[in-house]
């Protein structure tokens, strides 16, 4: 049976999951949630927390992005790139990998989640940006860069010198970057501040379109 | 050579996330406190270790970690063969416990830690609360514990019936919410309620409260989970 992604396509969330797949050459049939309709009790039943994605692989059902993205390189290793560090890479390496992927749900995600909502989602509920809190955001976002180049200078990843899942999870939402007016890797002082950030930034990005 | 955790010492947060888990698997290790009151954490030598100028950090004789859920996590797998298991390894069991993971930092943390800044942090620096906010991030707190709920009256922890790192995941910021004004964890419902108890009734936790985040002079003050040195 085909596994089944439940999602949207315009979802960061969705397109996360998307990109792994593709990675992995993982045959996969999605399932176009609509919006608004995530609290469907046939939803709710699955997801209960009434958000997208999740997956229906042959009876088996996972949610959160990157659980699912986890669960795809374990469930099918022979498939695609790695993304994760062998076993053979030993317990330092898997500890760097999972250091890379909570500095990417951590340090990344909630702040740059929150301008693009500031940005890209209030003006299409007809709400109005808080530019003051942009602001905030966008200083925060500023020093958290100044760790990723800390990291990136010295490594070609975050988890070393093979790209892994946690570089990965990070095209989603740089890939709005433009969209959204966050301009850390097109602004030519800023690129200064961060050379390798940026060069890892757009690095991902073209991967990340290529999938698409 | 024993392990050295920089940080807080204060029960709550990522510094405590770790003590607990060392306290779990009964791990000795030396404890350097970092002085985030006069900004140790961001001078360039505390950079060396964590360089986004966060704690808390553990060096494992030489080899440096930080991000508590990463450190966490380490600590699980390097020494699997004591204490309770706190990460599963058969596949569909593994992929579960990703999933209530990743529902701690993605419906949990966020709103628990917004509760903690603005209802506790805020008045302890002479701040005004902004009582709009605090309503906002325990509203969607509680709109999250109704489905936590709803799992947790099906099983007995939230990747099954076993107790995981995403249950431990939040103790430290879940006990602050009391704190903030929230009675949550013991009013939202009797499953919630259960499982919080049970979670934050754990010895290691006991110990976090009891003995504070210290040094461990030797195995006897590890806590004792009737295991043998590692």
């Amino acid at each position: 049976m085909t596994l089944k992604l439940y999602g949207r396509l315009q979802s960061t969330n969705t397109q996360r999951v998307i990109l792994i797949l593709k990675e992995k050459k993982i045959p996969y049939e999605l399932v176009e949630v609509e919006f608004g309709q995530n609290n469907q009790p046939e939803r709710l039943q699955f997801q209960p927390f009434a958000e997208i994605p999740y997956i229906d692989d042959d009876g088996f059902i996972l949610y959160e992005s990157r659980a699912i993205a986890r669960y795809l390189v374990a469930a099918y290793p022979e498939h695609g790139p790695t993304l994760v560090p062998p076993p053979s890479a030993g317990l330092r390496a898997q500890a760097l990998f999972e250091q890379a992927l909570s500095v990417e749900a951590f340090n990344f995600y909630p702040t740059v989640s929150s301008i693009l909502m500031e940005r890209l989602f209030k003006p299409f509920i007809g709400q109005t940006p808080d530019e003051a809190e942009i602001a905030t955001l966008t200083e925060k976002l500023d020093a958290r860069l100044a760790g990723y180049e800390r990291v990136l200078s010295k490594s070609k990843y975050l988890a070393g010198d093979e790209v892994t899942l946690a570089d990965l999870f990070h095209i989603p939402l740089l890939t709005l970057f433009g969209l959204g007016q966050i301009d850390d890797f097109t602004n030519d002082e800023k690129v200064k501040k961060w050379p390798s950030v940026a060069r890892w930034a757009n690095e991902l990005v073209q991967r990340g379109s290529v999938q698409a | 050579m024993v392990l050295t955790l920089y940080g807080l010492a204060a029960p709550l947060g990522g510094t405590a996330t770790v003590a607990m888990t060392l306290a779990e698997k009964g791990i000795p290790y030396t404890f350097v406190s970092v002085d985030l009151q006069h900004g140790e954490h961001k001078q360039p030598e505390f950079r060396k270790k964590q360089p986004f100028g966060l704690v808390p950090a553990l060096d494992d004789d030489g080899f440096v970690l930080y991000e508590s859920r990463a450190i966490c996590r380490y600590l699980a797998e390097k020494y699997a063969g004591q204490g309770p298991t706190l990460i599963p390894t058969e596949l569909k069991a593994k992929a579960l416990f990703e999933q209530a993971a990743a529902v701690e930092f993605a419906n949990f943390e966020p709103h628990a830690r917004a509760a903690y800044n603005e209802g506790v942090l805020k008045p302890h620096f002479n701040l005004p609360i902004d009582a709009s906010a605090l309503n906002t991030c325990i509203s969607k707190l509680s709109d999250n514990l109704d489905v936590y709920e709803v799992i947790l009256g099906k099983q007995r922890f939230l990747a099954g019936d076993e107790f995981t790192l995403a249950d431990l995941f939040h103790v430290a910021f879940g006990t602050t919410l009391a704190e903030a004004g929230c009675d949550l964890m013991t009013s939202k419902g009797p499953n919630v309620k259960r499982w919080w108890k049970e979670v934050t009734s754990r010895p290691a936790w006991l110990s976090v409260l009891n003995s504070g985040i210290k040094t461990t002079m030797c195995e006897d003050d590890a806590f004792k989970s009737g295991v043998s040195e590692p």
